[in-house]
């Protein structure tokens, strides 16, 4: 473990570069990597090895929550808390009921989605290490990054320069804590 | 040596055993309802009614998706269109089995009767529309339409079979101008066939929720018959797990559709509780009816609907094919509780001549329907998508 | 929706497979999504200067001058509002609903082609959305919130309007569920609530281009926060593409909804007129023809004036056109089965509000709806006319007018013959009704300009998945 490094980071200019060095840094048994690029590359999540996400299934517990919490307050409402006569309709309405349900649910199930989404991915994140490396504002243009974390048990800080520089990357950088 | 004879219909396909099956079926049914019909023609001919509607559903609705498909495209209507097509061109057929319907407009429809229409003011409003010539008149009207456009449908993308010259643009063009008479024509036969049954009664939301159930019918009978052809060549080179969920999310959209119509329909009623409209669903939520509308609701809507969120589902041939077959079955009790209701029958959701009508219209509309199939190339030969898709097989 | 599959930039999903890539016969005989001759580093710039530039074009101050002061109107209407009430306005007995309503279902249908195309484009695999996505999105915020000013001021006291949500009060009252009113509060905060979500989701990898691209430390700081600490991971992309595609299969049936909830308004009513069954799918194709309407007639002027002729090409606008012409054609359908109806049902009240639309005090505007909605979007059946910028742009006019003067129809014209023919009367609209539509329009205008020049208008990630050099090449060596 090296003492004051995040990582070492690798740059590439086009795509399909990244995802063969993402296919060969899994290859060499690292397992703590992540990539950096402008836009999403679905190649990507087999390459360093992302598994299926919660978030379909947050959303539709969000939505069930959403859906039932919405009938039940008409219900309650309607029926035990405060029933009053509205033109002859039964005190419980379900068919009346059904619009405010289906709203709540897609509310539900859009709000546990987006929160979902950003719990998961640790957003909003107002320092990561990765901004260290100048270079890195090109992650958002049109430059590919690889980093290889120094967490990772087969991290030594030497050997995995050598090992990236071997990748063709562009360029090679070190990730300070 | 023909190109396109890889692509038959194999001979030892199932649905030939089926076709046979269902052929002789649909004459025990036909044998049946004559007989009934000798001592009860007035039940009978509702029974037909109700069989005719269901099974007319598939042609029509096929009609509509084969050229929804022109227009917008898409790898999923290229794998189907073979099979939609064979569909509508069963539309001559429905053409002559319509022929029993034309003949009992009297034992159907109260405004048919002349000693009902006599001491109603409401029906000698409606007798402009409402009345047997013009009825038959527009009947014919609405199958000319119909086989015709189908006619150049199947007739034009056969010709794209034999000339590599792309006829895509034709079709196209066909198909707008057809898909707006198809829905003008659609909507005045749903109105004329089934909602004229309670000549009182009037819902703008008809034609379109008719329309939409027959899509719907055409879709659940088109997605079985692809997963049986898909388990052997050609079909199986191009049937992949994405197809298949092309046409389960297609599936799942429709069931959408329809429960999205119904219920806007109910709740619009329901909330006025006007006296001239709340009658329909009263006789429909009553006397037995309630048990089939909340299996519409559990088995129409909800489980297709639980099912079809799942990839993976929509991904399995054989469990795609399952829930298909499922909603098919309720698009057939839909329809049965949407018509039968407007007739007295003490009590009685379905009576023998139902079950027998339904299999003599529905057996020998399959039988047909399979000789139809076996007709043409399984898949459209020079259509700009199929080398895509066969070229992706490993 | 646990199926979706994150497949949005269908470019990487590798373009052969992707099943209804849905242009067979489009792709062949149009112009192209973007022209070609872009890298991934043109197109952040080419979208991004427009943002990050210290050289406002003067055109942008002047159309936001003249939109603010129509803004300044309408603060002066609501202000003289609150001071006097609703009286200030046309309204009366029998016609209680007259401009606030139109406007609120005029702007919220215009409100929903963003959503239409950012969700429902977005599940069809439909690649030519991503150029117009963004600003549609916005407009469909913007829309929004003009339509939520009007029934909050319609209701007098608009400073109790948090009595329309369900919350334990002292007065020991619940709202009433069973009115399409309180289903209309649910469904426009939703919409809203979701849109602005589907929105912003939208615009954070965006954001983090602008926070790395600014020259300003101002702007590095503004877009820095908004980007959150965005970084480009692949893990939160992984993510981030599945939360959009569930926001897309949740827009959707929440788009058809809301403007299904705001046709109920009328049709769980017995008004004659209001009471139809075919509202809910007629109000929603109403409401993405309008919706489709605004796009282009927002879409075509920009293009223009920001050069983006590249990325907005003609293969986008005549997409926009053949949509607006189905959904017209089926807003015709609606009137068509609407009048048959009326006759068929033999209802005296029906064919009498049938005979008033025709013949009545209000006929022209009747005669008008039918020319602007139906007659002069014909055009829209020929390529040629599809391909003029200039025709499709007075089309789009004609069709926001169109729908402007149904709901006019369907609220004045229904109102003013009550069944008694002693409550019948009459509406004008006052110089305050006019003053709040050219104001709300203002205000559209305002925080529209205010985001083509703060935000970009065009999603740059998105734009990059389109380009050829973004495919990875599998050397599966």
């Amino acid at each position: 473990m090296s003492a004051g490094i995040y990582g070492l980071m690798a740059e590439f200019s086009d795509p399909s570069a990244l995802v063969s060095a993402a296919r060969k840094t899994r290859e060499a048994g690292y397992v703590r990597i992540d990539a950096y690029t402008p836009y999403p590359i679905e190649e990507l999540d087999e390459a360093i090895g992302i598994h299926h996400t919660r978030l379909p299934m947050i959303a539709l517990i969000g939505g069930i929550v959403g859906g039932l919490a919405g009938f039940g307050l008409q219900y309650w409402t309607s029926v035990i808390d405060y029933p009053i006569n509205v033109g002859g309709r039964p005190l419980f309405s379900w068919p009346a009921f059904i619009p405010v349900a289906f709203e709540c649910t897609i509310l539900g199930a859009a709000l546990s989605a987006v929160f979902g989404m950003l719990g998961l991915n640790g957003l909003p994140q107002p320092y990561h290490p990765v901004f260290n490396v100048p270079r890195f504002a090109l992650a958002s243009r049109d430059r590919f990054f690889l980093c290889i974390e120094a967490a990772d048990p087969n991290f030594d800080a030497d050997e995995t320069w050598s090992f990236l520089s071997r990748l063709q990357p562009r360029q090679v950088s070190q990730v300070d804590e | 040596m023909n190109p396109g004879e890889a692509y038959l219909l194999p001979r030892d396909s199932p649905l030939e055993q089926m076709a046979t099956f269902a052929g002789v079926c649909g004459l025990v049914g036909f044998v049946v309802c004559g007989a009934m019909a000798v001592a009860t023609p007035a039940a009978v001919a509702e029974s037909y009614l109700f069989a005719f509607l269901f099974w007319s559903g598939i042609p029509l609705g096929s009609l509509a998706i084969l050229m929804l498909q022109h227009i917008t495209g898409g790898a999923w209507g290229a794998v189907l269109r073979r099979i939609l097509e064979a569909a509508t061109r069963t539309l001559p057929l429905l053409a002559i089995l319509f022929l029993p319907i034309l003949f009992s407009t009297g034992l159907l429809f109260e405004w048919a009767r002349p000693e009902v229409v006599e001491h109603d003011l409401v029906l000698q409003h409606k007798r402009a529309y409402l009345n047997v010539p013009f009825f038959a008149f527009r009947a014919v009207l609405y199958f000319v339409v119909w086989i015709v456009l189908s006619h150049f449908l199947s007739e034009w993308s056969r010709r794209q079979d034999r000339a590599p010259e792309s006829i895509g643009l034709r079709l196209e063009n066909i198909s707008r101008g057809g898909l707006l008479l198809f829905v003008l024509t659609m909507t005045f036969a749903s109105i004329d066939w089934a909602m004229s049954l309670e000549p009182h009664w009037y819902s703008t939301m008809y034609g379109i929720l008719f329309i939409g159930g027959q899509v719907l019918s055409a879709l659940a009978f088109v997605i079985p018959v692809t997963a049986v052809l898909a388990a052997r060549p050609p079909m199986l080179e191009v049937m992949t797990a994405d197809r298949f969920q092309d046409l389960g999310k297609l599936l799942l959209a429709f069931v959408m559709v329809w429960a999205y119509f119904s219920f806007s329909q109910f709740l619009i009623i329901w909330s006025a509780d006007l006296p001239e409209e709340t009658p329909w669903y009263l006789r429909r939520l009553s006397q037995g009816w309630q048990w089939a509308a909340i299996a519409l609701i559990i088995l129409h809507f909800m489980l297709p609907f639980v099912l079809l969120l799942s990839r993976d589902l929509k991904r399995s041939r054989r469990w795609l094919m399952a829930v298909a077959a499922v909603v098919l079955a309720m698009r057939a009790i839909d329809l049965s509780w949407l018509v039968l209701p407007a007739f007295d029958r003490g009590g009685l959701l379905w009576v023998p001549s139902d079950f027998a009508a339904f299999l003599g219209v529905g057996g020998l509309w399959f039988y047909y329907y399979v000789r139809q199939l076996r007709s043409a190339p399984m898949l459209p030969l020079n259509d700009e998508s199929l080398p895509e898709m066969r070229g992706l097989q490993p | 929706m646990a199926d979706k599959k994150p497949t949005k930039g269908s470019k990487q999903k590798g373009a052969p497979v992707s099943a209804g890539a849905g242009s067979r016969s489009l792709s062949s005989h149009l112009p192209p999504v973007v022209e070609p001759g872009y890298t991934m580093a043109t197109v952040a710039d080419k979208i991004s200067e427009v943002v990050l530039t210290q050289n406002t074009p003067r055109g942008w101050y002047i159309g936001l001058a003249f939109s603010f002061a129509l803004t300044m109107l309408l603060l002066v209407s609501i202000t003289w509002l609150l001071v006097r009430g609703v009286g200030i306005w046309g309204i009366n007995v029998p016609v209680a609903w007259a401009f606030a309503i139109i406007n609120f279902v005029w702007w919220i249908g215009i409100g929903h082609a963003g959503t239409l195309i950012s969700a429902i484009l977005l599940l069809l695999r439909q690649d030519w959305r991503t150029s117009i996505n963004r600003f549609a999105e916005a407009m469909t915020l913007f829309a929004v919130a003009c339509a939520g000013l009007y029934p909050l001021l319609h209701m007098g006291r608009p400073w109790l309007a948090y009595w329309l949500f369900p919350y334990p009060n002292t007065m020991g009252m619940w709202p009433q569920f069973r009115s399409p009113l309180v289903w209309d509060v649910f469904a426009v905060t939703t919409y809203l609530l979701v849109s602005l979500m589907f929105w912003y989701i939208g615009l954070i990898p965006d954001l983090a281009t602008l926070r790395d691209r600014s020259p300003s430390r101002t702007g590095r700081i503004v877009y820095g926060l908004l980007a959150m600490g965005w970084r480009g991971s692949a893990r939160h992309w992984h993510r981030y593409e599945m939360t959009y595609l569930l926001l897309a299969g949740l827009s959707t049936p929440l788009v058809v909804s809301v403007h299904t909830i705001v046709s109920f308004d009328f049709a769980v009513a017995q008004v004659p007129g209001w009471h139809a069954t075919v509202f809910p799918p007629y109000f929603v194709a109403g409401a993405v023809y309008a919706g489709f309407a605004m796009v282009v007639i927002l879409a075509i002027p920009l293009r223009r004036f920001y050069g983006l002729q590249d990325f907005v090409t003609m293969r986008h606008l005549d997409h926009m056109a053949r949509i607006m012409l189905a959904t017209g054609l089926f807003v015709a359908y609606g009137y068509m089965i609407e009048t048959f109806m009326a006759w068929y049902s033999g209802s005296v009240y029906e064919s009498s509000l049938m005979n008033n639309r025709f013949t009545g005090p209000y006929a022209i505007l009747y005669w008008s709806l039918l020319l602007f909605n139906v007659l002069i979007p014909q055009g829209l059946w020929f390529a040629r006319v599809r391909s003029s910028t200039t025709a499709l742009f007075m089309i789009a006019i004609s069709v926001s007018i169109g729908m402007w003067l149904e709901r006019f129809i369907i609220v004045v014209v229904s109102l003013h013959r009550d069944f008694l023919p002693s409550s019948w009367g009459m509406y004008y609209p006052t110089f305050w009704d006019w003053s709040m539509y050219l104001g709300s329009i203002g205000l559209f205008f305002s925080l529209l300009f205010l985001f083509l020049r703060f935000l970009p208008m065009i999603s740059i990630f998105e734009m990059r998945t389109l380009l050829p050099e973004s495919e990875v090449k599998e050397d599966l060596g």
